[in-house]
C-alpha cells in the first residue's frame, strides 16, 4: 500500500528541479517515473551504480567453468584415443567454455536485473499512473501524513501539473 | 542508454555523420507512441502477406514430411557431394541473423545513432532467421528425431558428444545465439510493452500485455538496473556475434577439402554475414517504412549510414574472394589451383559469377551518395545481395565437394525439387514469424526513440537541442 503524494510533470527540467528540492527538504523517500532514460535526471537522482554487474561476473565465471568442465570430464570419461593427440584438448574446448560463459553470464545478468527491480511484479503500484509511460514524468514521495502538505507544496512549486495523494 | 554520441549542432546535412542522426519530424513523446502503436492495426495487406507466408511454409513442411517418409535420397545428394542445399541454406540464414545483433549490440556500444530506429526490426529478424537456420541441420541429419544425441546429458547409452567436433560447436554456438538474441529482443521490448499495456482498452489484451511487461513501471531504479543489464548484454552479444559465424566457418575450415581448409574463413564468414544481414534489413525495412509511412523515423540518413556499412562489408568480402584465389596460386598446391580454376572458369563458372557480380560489382554503386539515398535502388540491390550471398555459400559448399583430390570422384550436382521446396518453405517460415511479430509488438523501440526526441522543457535547453515542443 503506497502512502504519500504523487505528482505529474509535463517538463523534464521541472522534474529535475523537483528532485533537487526534495533532496534538500528531506520530506521522505521518493521514486521518480520517467517515460525514457534521461542522463540529467539520473544525475539529479544520484543513486549509485547498479549491482547487476555482480550477477554478470558470477554468471560468466560459472558458465565458463561449466563449459570447460563438461568437455574435459566427458573426454576423460569416454576417451577418444587418436594416435598422439591429447584426450582433453583445451583449444577446441575454449569454444564450449566461451559459449557457456556468454549463455550463463547473459542470463544471470537478466536474472539480476529482475531481482534488483523486483519484477515480475504481481501487485499493482498505487502510485503509478498510465501517463508515466506515455509522455509525463512522475514523482511519488513516500512521506508521513503530517508531511504530505509540505511535499505537495514543494512539488507544485517545482512545476507539477497535477499533485494527488497516493491511495 | 543513449545511442547518440553528440547532439546535433546545426541544420541537418545530407551527409550527416552516422552518430548524429536525429528525427527532426518527430516532435514529442506522444507522437512517437501514437505513430508506432498505429503500426499494430490490422490490414488486408498483412493478412495477404501472412497467407502467402503460411502457404510457402506448408510447401516446405510437405517436402519434409515426404522426405521423412521416403528417405534422404530425395535430397539431391550425389556422392561425394553429400552437403547440398540444406547446409547452404543453413549458413545463409545464420548469416542473415547476424545483422540484428550487430545493429543492436555492436552499434550500441559504438554509440551509432542510426541504429535506433532499425534495431528492433533487425533483432526480430535475427531471432526468426536463427530459428529458420536451426531447422536445416536437423533436416540434413535425415533422422531428425535423433537430434538430441548432439546435446551432452547423462544417458543409459553411456554416450557423450565429441567436443572436438565442429558439429557440436555449432550446437553450442547456435543455441547460445538463439537464446541470447531472444533475451536481448525481449528485454528491450519490456518498456515498450508497458507503453502498449497502458494504452490498451481491451481487458484480455491488457492482461496479456501486463504479464508480458512484468509489471514494469518506469521508475528510476528500474531504469538504472535496466541500463546496466542492457549494456552487459550488448557486451556479451558483441563477441558472440563474431564467434557464431566463426564457428560455422569451422565446419568447413576444419576439413582437409580444397577451398575449405583456410585460416581466412572466420573473418570472411563474419563479414559476409554482416553484409547479407544488412541486405535483409533493407529488404524488410524499406517496404515497411513505405507501407506504414515511417519515412520520418527510418530517414534517408539512416539508409545512407547502413549503405556505408554494406559498401564496407562488400569490400571486405570482395577482398576475401580475391585473397582466396591468390592463396591457391601462391600455395603451389595443384589440387587447390585446379579447384579454384574450376570454380571460376570451369564447371561452376555460372554460380561463381553470380556471386561475384551480386556481392562485389553491384554494391560498388554505393560509392554514389545519390544511390545510397535512393530507397528503390537499395531495395533492388538488397534482393541481388540476398541472391548473391546464397550463391556464395553454394560456391563454397558444392564446387569443393564435387572437385576434390581424385579426378574419378569429380561429379555434378543439381538440387532436387525437395531441396527447392525447402528453400521456399524456409522463407515462408521466416516471414510468417516476422509478420506475426509486427502485428503484435512495436517494430521500433519506442523507449529509445523517445531518448533522442528532445524532451519538453519549461525553459529552452542550454545546449540548443531542446526547447518546448
Amino acid at each position: 500500500m503506497a502512502y504519500g503524494v504523487v505528482a505529474n510533470f509535463r517538463e523534464l527540467d521541472a522534474v529535475v528541479e523537483a528532485v533537487g528540492a526534495l533532496k534538500k527538504a528531506s520530506v521522505g523517500k521518493f521514486t521518480v517515473y520517467s517515460p525514457t532514460i534521461h542522463h540529467e535526471l539520473e544525475d539529479a537522482i544520484g543513486g549509485g551504480t547498479s549491482k547487476v554487474r555482480r550477477f554478470t561476473l558470477i554468471g560468466g565465471l560459472l558458465g565458463a567453468s561449466f563449459g570447460y568442465w563438461v568437455s574435459i570430464w566427458t573426454s576423460e570419461y569416454w576417451p577418444l584415443v587418436v594416435g598422439g593427440k591429447a584426450i582433453a584438448s583445451w583449444i577446441p574446448y575454449t569454444i564450449i567454455g566461451f559459449e557457456m560463459m556468454v549463455m550463463v553470464g547473459a542470463l544471470s545478468t537478466v536474472f539480476g536485473m529482475f531481482i534488483l527491480n523486483g519484477i515480475p511484479r504481481i501487485v499493482v503500484d498505487p502510485a503509478y499512473r498510465a501517463p508515466f509511460s506515455h509522455g509525463d514524468y512522475g514523482i511519488h514521495v513516500d512521506c508521513a501524513p503530517d508531511q504530505e502538505s509540505a511535499a505537495m507544496e514543494l512539488l507544485k512549486k517545482a512545476g507539477a501539473s497535477e499533485v494527488q495523494r497516493a491511495r | 542508454m543513449a545511442t547518440l554520441a553528440q547532439p546535433v549542432k546545426g541544420p541537418m546535412r545530407p551527409n550527416i555523420a552516422s552518430a548524429d542522426i536525429q528525427l527532426p519530424a518527430v516532435r514529442d513523446f506522444e507522437q512517437v507512441d501514437n505513430e508506432i502503436a498505429a503500426t499494430l492495426g490490422p490490414s488486408k495487406g498483412w493478412f495477404l502477406g501472412l497467407a502467402l507466408s503460411v502457404a510457402a511454409m506448408l510447401v516446405g513442411a510437405g517436402a519434409w514430411t515426404y522426405q521423412i517418409y521416403d528417405g534422404l535420397g530425395h535430397a539431391g545428394y550425389v556422392p561425394p557431394v553429400m552437403w547440398g542445399v540444406y547446409i547452404i541454406t543453413f549458413v545463409f540464414w545464420v548469416g542473415i541473423g547476424h545483422a540484428g545483433t550487430l545493429i543492436s549490440a555492436i552499434l550500441y556500444l559504438f554509440r551509432a545513432g542510426f541504429r535506433t530506429t532499425i534495431y528492433r526490426v533487425s533483432e526480430a529478424m535475427t531471432v526468426f532467421a536463427v530459428m529458420t537456420a536451426g531447422l536445416f541441420p536437423i533436416i540434413h541429419i535425415g533422422r531428425p528425431w535423433k537430434f538430441f544425441w548432439l546435446i551432452p546429458y547423462p544417458n543409459w547409452r553411456l554416450l557423450w558428444s565429441n567436443f572436438k567436433s565442429p558439429l557440436v560447436w555449432d550446437v553450442f554456438a547456435i543455441s547460445t545465439y538463439l537464446t541470447i538474441s531472444t533475451t536481448f529482443l525481449y528485454i528491450g521490448l519490456i518498456p515498450d510493452i508497458a507503453v502498449l499495456r497502458d494504452r490498451e482498452q481491451n481487458p484480455t489484451r491488457r492482461l496479456i500485455l501486463s504479464i508480458l511487461s512484468l509489471g514494469w513501471r518506469n521508475t528510476d531504479v528500474e531504469w538504472r538496473n535496466f541500463t546496466k543489464a542492457y549494456l552487459f548484454l550488448a557486451a556479451f552479444s558483441t563477441p558472440l556475434v563474431l564467434s557464431v559465424h566463426s564457428v560455422v566457418s569451422f565446419d568447413f575450415a576444419m576439413a582437409l577439402t580444397p577451398g575449405w581448409h583456410a585460416t581466412i574463413f572466420p573473418p570472411y564468414f563474419v563479414a559476409g554475414a554482416i553484409f547479407s544481414g544488412f541486405a535483409m534489413v533493407w529488404t524488410i525495412a524499406i517496404p515497411m517504412r513505405k507501407w506504414w509511412r515511417l519515412e520520418h523515423y527510418i530517414t534517408l540518413n539512416h539508409l545512407d549510414a547502413t549503405a556505408k556499412v554494406v559498401l564496407f562489408t562488400s569490400l571486405v568480402v570482395g577482398s576475401a574472394y580475391l585473397i582466396e584465389f591468390f592463396i591457391a596460386w601462391y600455395s603451389g598446391v595443384e589440387v587447390e589451383q585446379s579447384y579454384f580454376w574450376n570454380r571460376v572458369f570451369g564447371q561452376w563458372w555460372w554460380s561463381a559469377w553470380i556471386m561475384l557480380i551480386c556481392n562485389m560489382a553491384l554494391p560498388m554503386s554505393l560509392w554514389s551518395q545519390k544511390l545510397r539515398r535512393n530507397p528503390t535502388w537499395l531495395f533492388i540491390l538488397s534482393i541481388f545481395i540476398n541472391i548473391g550471398m546464397w550463391y556464395e555459400r553454394f560456391v563454397i559448399v558444392v564446387p569443393s565437394l564435387s572437385h576434390e583430390f581424385e579426378p574419378w570422384q569429380w561429379t555434378n550436382y543439381l538440387p532436387s525439387w525437395v531441396d527447392v521446396a525447402f528453400i521456399i518453405g524456409s522463407f515462408g517460415w521466416f516471414f510468417m514469424w516476422f509478420l506475426l511479430f509486427v502485428r503484435q509488438l512495436p517494430v521500433m523501440a519506442i523507449m529509445e526513440i523517445k531518448e533522442i526526441v528532445p524532451a519538453r522543457r519549461k525553459h529552452a535547453a542550454v545546449h540548443g537541442h531542446g526547447g518546448a515542443h
